[in-house]
């Protein structure tokens, strides 16, 4: 692929046309890099499809190429937060106990590790996974909790919100190791020393990488806006879900590995309005106790990120 | 990260509590519901040491018979009340909650001290509400003159220390404690804010109790409530949980006025308001939750 499609140029109005042209370029070279994720694209494509055009032996079928997915992913479905009691002894099995679209998501969980050849982390690889990791629980539990009805969607769009951080390490690594480190040292937001060093931030290539999968679009809207989900030009309610819940795991020990001096004020935050529009129950929500939910689930989350990105974590 | 040695420890308990009776997490959502401290899946097992050595004391045999006495027994009030005692007892140390302490000084005093209206009077008044023996007063106290040679170079703090029971004021005057209390209390500030006392324990030094003064106060005092005036920042921890719905929420609405614009409100770490007051604004910081008084003109952060 050449050149992104022309709606990501209207998807990311502030930046200077030069800028988004040199990252186009540069990610497009990515995708000419060796390390192709074999099962991660077809997963997500399928994710796409309607659940009846969806079968359950597709699934399966493209599972059964990496022996260590399908044991991460019967690993994943007995944890719970994936709310089941006792190891299901097949794929097949859980698809059935859990449902085919839950199923997806963890084996994407699964294979998104393996899907970025990053060589050079210049973040804390397992930092940055129990971020993505915690983020996606947190996105899939809040939904749980408006009563909306596409949990697994959010999880997905919490999974991947900070692929542009990896987009980063792999083709902006000098420039992303300087602003990371001007982050951590000011104990400024990750976005305020990106924008600050290098006029573009983890959003915008993300965004830019997105784009090439062909995912669904409220999908790059999370991943381009997640921090200013009112900017964003459709799915507001996907993308302000995202951003509350990347909010909280930032002041809930699962944050970026540094201290972020700063005060969040999430009812009062835009992205809280934009959600409250759509899902009443927002109103009646404990947000002290989902807070204090969280907590519970971090042990978790760093067992799970061990096991499945451990051997993903380590730089080849 | 701050909270790297309570991460460390979770590990074996988290473990146990898969063993643990699904009861007490019942009993667990009748806690918070009532006082709003949440034990966590992790601090399940002190919750349960709780209740099994009240169920002794009430002669439960079984989970299921001391629920029944916490929700059908006519002393089921008082019970409650010595199930938070028995939950919240020892848990004061100097030093407890580093996150609310980062909070502190990484946050909210360079906001503070930015602050024009503030700059006038170069003045910080902190509340220990409801001290007990004063271990939170002192180390507020220490961790402002931690910042007296930096931002808050010529800022006047005051920390004032109240509490209903007056032994507790007693001790907290007389500013001398023991490994327990000391136990989350670095060298740095045992050297620099410490002298020896008696029978290997520490006291206070005199430039730290210049700061602080403590005096007996009941929250149900409405009158004496009023005349707690002009406070940037109130600590009330595990106090709120005794009181019904109704008189803490009266009390909450005190510890508003009580504060300046811009000022803040801390409960616990486990501890939440459960909704019951509107005026406050919640915000989180790294690890530590408070509730913020906006400044009148509502601008945009
Ligand atoms: C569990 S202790 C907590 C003490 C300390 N803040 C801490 O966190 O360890 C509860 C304290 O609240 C005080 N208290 C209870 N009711 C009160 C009231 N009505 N007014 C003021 N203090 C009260 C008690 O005397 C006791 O010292
Ligand atoms: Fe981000
Ligand atoms: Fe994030």
């Amino acid at each position: 692929m050449e050149t992104a499609p022309e709606s990501w140029q209207a998807m990311t109005p502030s930046l200077a046309p030069s800028i988004s042209a040199r990252i186009r370029e540069r990610v497009s070279q990515i995708e000419t890099l060796p390390t192709i994720p074999t099962i991660f694209l077809p997963l997500l494509n399928l994710l796409n499809l309607p659940l009846d055009q969806v079968k359950v032996d597709d699934v399966v079928k493209l599972v059964s190429y990496d022996n260590t997915i399908a044991a991460q992913c019967l690993r994943m479905a007995s944890s719970p937060l994936f709310g089941l009691a006792k190891a299901p002894e097949s794929i097949k099995a859980a698809v059935i106990s859990l449902g085919l679209r839950r199923v997806q998501t963890i084996l994407l969980t699964c294979s998104v590790g393996r899907g970025f050849a990053v060589k050079e982390w210049k973040i804390n690889p397992t930092v940055f996974w129990k971020h993505s990791l915690g983020c996606a629980m947190v996105c899939r539990r809040l939904s749980d909790k408006l009563a909306s009805a596409d949990g697994e969607k959010a999880y997905m769009a919490g999974l991947l919100h900070d692929i542009g951080i990896l987009v980063n390490c792999m083709v902006f690594p000098k420039e992303f190791a300087a602003a990371m480190e001007h982050a951590s040292r000011e104990q400024i937001t990750l976005e305020e020393a990106e924008l600050r060093s290098m006029g573009f931030c983890h959003c915008d290539t993300g965004a830019a990488l997105a784009q090439t999968w062909h995912i669904a679009d409220d999908m790059i809207q999370a991943i381009a806006h997640h921090h200013r989900p009112e900017h964003s030009p459709a799915a507001q309610p996907l993308v302000a879900l995202v951003h509350l819940s990347d909010l909280l795991c930032r002041v809930r020990n699962l944050g970026y590995g540094y201290y972020e001096r700063q005060r969040v004020d999430m009812v009062h935050d835009p992205a809280w309005e934009i959600l409250a529009n759509e899902y009443r129950a927002l109103h009646h929500m404990d947000l002290v106790r989902f807070t204090f939910e969280l907590d519970e689930a971090i042990d978790e989350i760093s067992g799970l990120v061990e096991t499945i990105f451990g051997g993903a974590s380590v730089a080849v | 990260m701050t909270t790297g040695a309570q991460a460390a420890t979770a590990a074996p308990q988290a473990r146990s509590a898969a063993s643990i009776d699904p009861l007490y997490r019942q009993i667990r959502d009748l806690v918070y519901k009532v006082s709003g401290i949440y034990k966590t899946e992790e601090k399940l097992y002190l919750l349960a040491g709780g209740c099994e050595r009240r169920m002794k004391q009430t002669g439960s045999k079984t989970p299921r018979e001391y629920w029944d006495h916490l929700t059908l027994h006519p002393s089921r009030d008082g019970e409650l009340r010595q199930l938070l005692n028995e939950i919240t007892i020892g848990e004061t140390c100097l030093f407890r909650s580093q996150p609310q302490l980062d909070a502190l000084r990484k946050v909210i005093l360079p906001e503070m001290a930015a602050d024009k209206t503030r700059q006038i009077l170069k003045k910080l008044r902190i509340w220990s509400a409801g001290c007990s023996t004063g271990e939170e007063a002192y180390t507020l106290a220490m961790n402002m003159l931690e910042e007296s040679a930096g931002i808050l170079k010529g800022w006047t703090v005051e920390v004032l220390g109240t509490d209903l029971n007056d032994r507790s004021i007693e001790t907290a005057n007389a500013g001398i404690y023991g490994d327990y209390a000391l136990r989350c209390t670095s060298e740095h500030y045992k050297r620099k804010y410490f002298l020896p006392a008696e029978q290997n324990k520490l006291e206070v030094r005199p430039e730290v109790k210049k700061l602080v003064s403590f005096s007996r106060l009941n929250f149900q005092d409405d009158s004496r409530m009023l005349f707690m005036k002009s406070m940037d920042l109130i600590f009330c921890c595990n106090v709120l949980i005794y009181f019904d719905r109704a008189s803490k929420s009266k009390v909450v609405d005190h510890f508003f006025t009580n504060l300046n614009y811009g000022g803040y409100f801390f409960l616990g770490t486990s501890e939440s308001l459960l909704n019951l007051n509107d005026k406050f604004h919640l915000v989180h910081f790294p690890g530590a939750i408070a509730y913020w008084k906006p400044p009148l003109k509502v601008g945009k952060p």
